[in-house]
């Protein structure tokens, strides 16, 4: 309290200065007059009292300081004092201030921006409650389309029980279902959930209830809960929502509640369910089948546990399991479990490309940093006048040192509200490249701590540039003083760093734009890619008839359900006809197909597949192809060329003789070197019991080119087709190719398959050149920021050389002036200042080459069709960064053979 | 000889309870006085001191007429600084005499 109350007396005293002053005056006066009129009384003359008394007062001056300082903060107001001073220098050098601030908020600005992502995306604790203690389980094998194959209810079963360390294990069946509106229908990514499953999540309702272990099994209600950006996208954030019923797959369900905002993984869903809404996840072929894969799988560590201690449980666990059911893992498949936690398998899409960007952004910061710190120096040494002044006027060194923070921390504060202006914007354009990558891009904000983060860079900075200024020690004012205030150059140790940093500057200008050369270039190969189709003129539609949760629930037997589905199939076969022929017959349009997708998407389906008198090799892991369907029309409709054989026609119908065309990687892996025409194959594996679909022999009576559809950077899978009438339609797509204009066909296709099937969910339109973008785009816009950053990079060292060498030349005016007086013609002069630049500039390069060979192996996962070192992008870079360079020490060197000698040296 | 740290307020606060409220001029005289001239108080050590305690809350201020017709700024106790003279005075008393136990002579060993 004391402490506080004397405090406020001394903020107060700040402000109440000048009455307080006369008063001060007023009583050390008469102070004075007592002590005077004492001596007097002593017998003392007046002047010998006064002189007397003064003696003993110590200095009426100090004491007044003395109480001043006890009086107010004497810090506070120095403080504002120095403030007022650097504000006053700094608008008394416009220029100065403006690149310097300008600079800042740049370096600032990417560096804000980007963090604000990385700490959205991959730092930030999870909404969830006590979000580290969540793990990831993955099961994974060799082969594409492996690397997550999720996990059967009986291995999940073996995991919960013989894990002390997990507290819970939720199971999550990602799954699709048709939500029927009004007048439209929408397809739903929705998750099947345990029970337990918002318990291990640490998860909690904003609205109503979340599902509980009572909404477990068969014959109970189905329930629905909802995502809270669906609850907002769809329902406008209805609260009125909860005990609504709803339409899903024609079943009735109960909304029950909405989830707090939540990441999901692996990807975004709308809803989530108990499992009783599809009858197969009830089924004893789901719940009892291990090699039924179709379920995700989180785990909460029970306290005090940590990651490895789970791993290794887990690990012991799964090699029982393989011990014990050699049938459910192919040991030449590599059958492999992995557990990571929540918040890490949720970055890990995004964490290289986001670490890569904060590492460009630090660059630039390096940069800006370097180049502000030479304007620093070199101002400095303008200021070697002033301050020495300063210092004999009696400022001390750390008064002098404080002047500099004040006036620094005031360009870098300035400079980061720039920054922050240009990271309001920029986050907004990271958060769509973010969701490209991240379930959690929705959580990237400019918050406190990303805030925090901008303000302790900008502090650091303002700190790194007070220090790097030398100052007189104390007691050498005198040579300073005495060194004359008309020396310009610096000394020695600044002109050395000053050159240092204009070195680091080209180095990493260097290493940011080989990163963006890559980059580019990655993007150019790509979209080079041949996609083994015409995309002109092509769109394709998604349209999902078949809603699989319908139909008889759950029970004992699989077939059951099966020949629902079959049935439902042959009625979807006839829409799917009636959709197709009725868009050919529209006016433009060339050719319409159907397929079981859309072309370049990959397929969801692929099985063991085996080739007639064809044996495995010992060891060898069984060989596997995506599943598709194909109507006669999809190839011609998509552009995918024939290679060899027929294609299908409409007499390979439900009756006739199983046939199928397979893809170029297919033939080549199975039938290498021969004619695969006439060559039988068939689906087989354990997982082909599972599906309605048969194991008979297949002839081949086609092959197709290969399409890309994992991605332009994947390599082409092999894919068998079959013919759309003598296959389950499993999803759904219409493939049209128009004659022109593609897009403007969308409005009256769209009509026709409403009409054809009002409850059927359209989900996506595409034109095939916007397919073949998706894969292309997300690395576009890494390239394009690197390459951004790499261009930032590269004008603000370009300012730094031409600063630098300016800075030289106008020290060296005299020395100029004197060699040119000498005999040295313009010539010399030019070259003498560009040898200077060059070493700098050839430094940097080395260094900056040497920098980017080790750093772009770093990168290596983002590139594609270009080598880490390639050595073309390397050299263009390099010469790039010279030319740069060259012209940049060219300017000053011209402005130094302009000097007249005779000028130079009167004025020296 | 100089003020040791932290008596000087003491020795302030002392004075004012003996001689009632007082000026600068009569404080730096009293203790002048009373360590028979071995401390010498200018005014830089003198009024910040003052200005601290009254800061704290323990002297408060007026000015008025002195006996000899001049106006000059009066210190005097508050109820606090009765109380936080007590509690020094306690310390200080505690102190000396811990310090005096320690620089007694050495009593003979046995």
């Amino acid at each position: 309290m004391r402490l506080i109350r004397a405090l406020l007396a001394r903020l107060a005293g700040v402000f109440t200065k000048t009455q307080a002053d006369d008063d001060l005056q007023a009583e050390l006066q008469s102070h004075l007059e007592m002590e005077t009129a004492e001596y007097l009384r002593r017998g003392m003359t007046p002047e010998a009292a006064r002189r007397q008394a003064l003696l003993a007062s110590g200095g009426l001056t100090q004491a007044a300081e003395a109480v001043r300082d006890q009086r107010g903060l004497p810090w506070l107001e120095n403080l504002a004092t120095d403030l007022r001073y650097a504000l006053r220098t700094l608008r008394r050098s416009p220029a100065f201030t403006g690149v310097v601030v300008l600079t800042l908020a740049l370096g600032i600005g990417a560096n804000t921006a980007i963090f604000s992502v990385v700490h959205g995306v991959l730092l930030k604790p999870l909404p969830n409650r006590d979000g580290d203690g969540l793990l990831y389980l993955r099961q994974s094998a060799d082969g594409p389309g492996q690397a997550n194959i999720s996990f059967s209810v009986p291995e999940v079963h073996d995991l919960r029980t013989g894990v002390p360390s997990l507290a819970g294990i939720a199971e999550y069946s990602p799954w699709n279902l048709t939500l029927q509106g009004d007048n439209e229908a929408v397809r739903l990514d929705v998750g099947l959930v345990t029970g337990n499953y918002f318990d291990v999540m640490g998860l909690s309702p904003v609205l109503g209830r979340l599902t509980r272990p009572s909404d477990d099994g068969a014959g109970v209600p189905p329930v629905m809960v909802l995502t809270h950006d669906f609850w907002v996208k769809r329902f406008g954030g209805d609260r009125a929502i909860v005990g609504r019923q709803v339409k899903l797959d024609g079943q009735s369900v109960t909304v029950i509640g909405v989830l707090q905002p939540a990441p999901f993984f692996p990807d975004r869903i709308d809803a989530l369910l108990n499992m009783v809404v599809s009858p197969h996840h009830v089924s004893a072929m789901m719940v009892q089948n291990r090699l039924h894969r179709m379920t995700e799988v989180v785990a909460r560590l029970i306290p005090g546990a940590t990651v490895a201690q789970a791993r290794t449980e887990v690990a012991a666990v799964y090699a029982r399991l393989q011990r014990d059911y050699p049938e459910a893992y192919d040991p030449a498949s590599h059958y492999r479990i992995a557990v990571t936690p929540f918040k890490e398998a949720l970055g890990e899409r995004a964490r290289l490309t986001l670490w890569l960007l904060m590492a460009a952004a630090a660059f630039v910061m390096i940069i800006s940093a370097a180049n502000v710190a030479n304007l620093t120096l070199m101002r400095g040494v303008r200021r070697e006048h002033e301050l020495v002044v300063r210092a004999a006027l009696g400022a001390g060194v750390a008064r002098l040192r404080r002047l500099l923070l004040v006036e620094n921390l005031v360009l870098t504060l300035l400079g980061a509200m720039g920054g922050v202006a240009i990271a309001v914007v920029g986050v907004r354009l990271l958060i769509s490249l973010a969701a490209r990558y991240s379930p959690r891009a929705g959580e990237i904000r400019l918050d406190g701590i990303v805030l925090g983060f901008t303000l302790a860079l900008s502090v650091a900075l303002a700190l790194l540039l007070s220090f790097i200024a030398s100052l007189p020690r104390e007691g050498t004012f005198a040579s300073w003083i005495s060194a004359g205030v008309h020396r310009m150059s610096g000394s020695q140790r600044k002109q050395r760093l000053q050159r240092g940093l204009v070195v680091a500057q080209v180095a990493v200008s260097v290493v940011l734009l080989a990163g963006a050369g890559l980059l580019t270039r990655t993007m150019i190969r790509l979209s080079e890619v041949d996609s083994g189709l015409r995309a002109e003129e092509v769109f394709a539609m998604d349209v999902p008839l078949l809603q699989l949760s319908g139909g008889p629930s759950g029970g004992t037997d699989p077939m059951a359900w099966f020949r629902h589905i079959m049935e439902l199939d042959v009625a979807a076969k006839e829409q799917y006809e009636r959709m197709r022929s009725e868009i050919r017959a529209l006016p433009g349009v060339n050719e319409a197909g159907l397929g079981s997708s859309i072309p370049l998407a990959a397929s969801t389906l692929t099985f063991d597949v085996k080739a007639e008198g064809e044996a495995l090799a010992p060891g060898e892991a069984v060989p596997r192809a995506d599943v598709r369907t194909a109507s006669p029309e999809y190839f011609r409709a998509s552009g995918i060329p024939l290679l060899l054989g027929r294609e299908f026609t409409s007499t390979d119908g439900a009756g006739s003789g199983l046939v199928v065309i397979v893809n170029k990687t297919f033939a080549d892996k199975f039938f290498p070197g021969e004619d695969p025409i006439g060559k039988r194959i068939a689906w087989t594996g354990p997982l082909l019991k599972l599906s309605p679909i048969s194991g008979d022999w297949r002839t081949i009576v086609g092959v197709t080119g290969n399409t890309r559809d994992g991605g332009l950077d994947a390599e082409p899978r092999a894919t068998a087709f079959m013919p759309f009438t003598q296959m389950l339609s499993l999803g759904g797509a219409l493939v049209i190719r128009a004659d022109s204009n593609a897009p403007g066909l969308v409005a009256a296709a769209t009509r026709i398959v409403h009409r054809i099937a009002p409850a059927a969910p359209i989900v996506k339109v595409l034109t095939v050149a916007q397919i073949k973008d998706q894969s292309v785009s997300p690395r576009r816009l890494n390239a394009e920021l690197v390459s951004s950053f790499g261009i930032l990079a590269l004008i603000i060292a370009a300012v730094g050389i031409a600063g630098v060498l300016a800075f030289s030349v106008s020290a060296r005016t005299t020395e100029i002036g004197i060699r040119m007086s000498l005999g040295a013609d313009r010539g010399q002069v030019q070259r003498m200042i560009l040898r200077e630049g060059g070493v700098l500039l050839a430094l940097g390069l080395v260094l900056g080459v040497a920098g980017a060979f080790f750093a772009t192996g770093l990168v290596r996962g983002l590139l594609f069709g270009v080598a880490p070192r390639d050595p073309t992008t390397f050299i263009a870079v390099a010469l790039l960064m010279l030319a740069i360079g060259i012209v940049a020490c060219w300017i000053p060197a011209l402005r130094a053979s302009r000097i007249d000698p005779a000028i130079a040296m009167r004025s020296a | 000889m100089d003020v040791q740290q932290g008596t000087l307020a003491l020795m302030i606060l002392r004075t004012l309870e003996v001689l009632g409220p007082l000026h600068g001029y009569g404080v730096a005289r009293r203790i002048e006085e009373t360590s028979k001239h071995r401390l010498a108080l200018n005014y830089g050590t003198l009024y910040p001191a003052l200005l601290k305690l009254e800061q704290e809350g323990f002297v408060s201020t007026e000015w008025r007429q002195s006996e000899n017709n001049r106006r000059a700024k009066y210190y005097a106790l508050t109820a606090a600084g009765r109380k936080q003279l007590a509690r020094e005075t306690r310390e200080w008393r505690q102190t000396a005499e811990l310090i005096a136990a320690f620089l007694a002579p050495r009593p003979e060993a046995p």
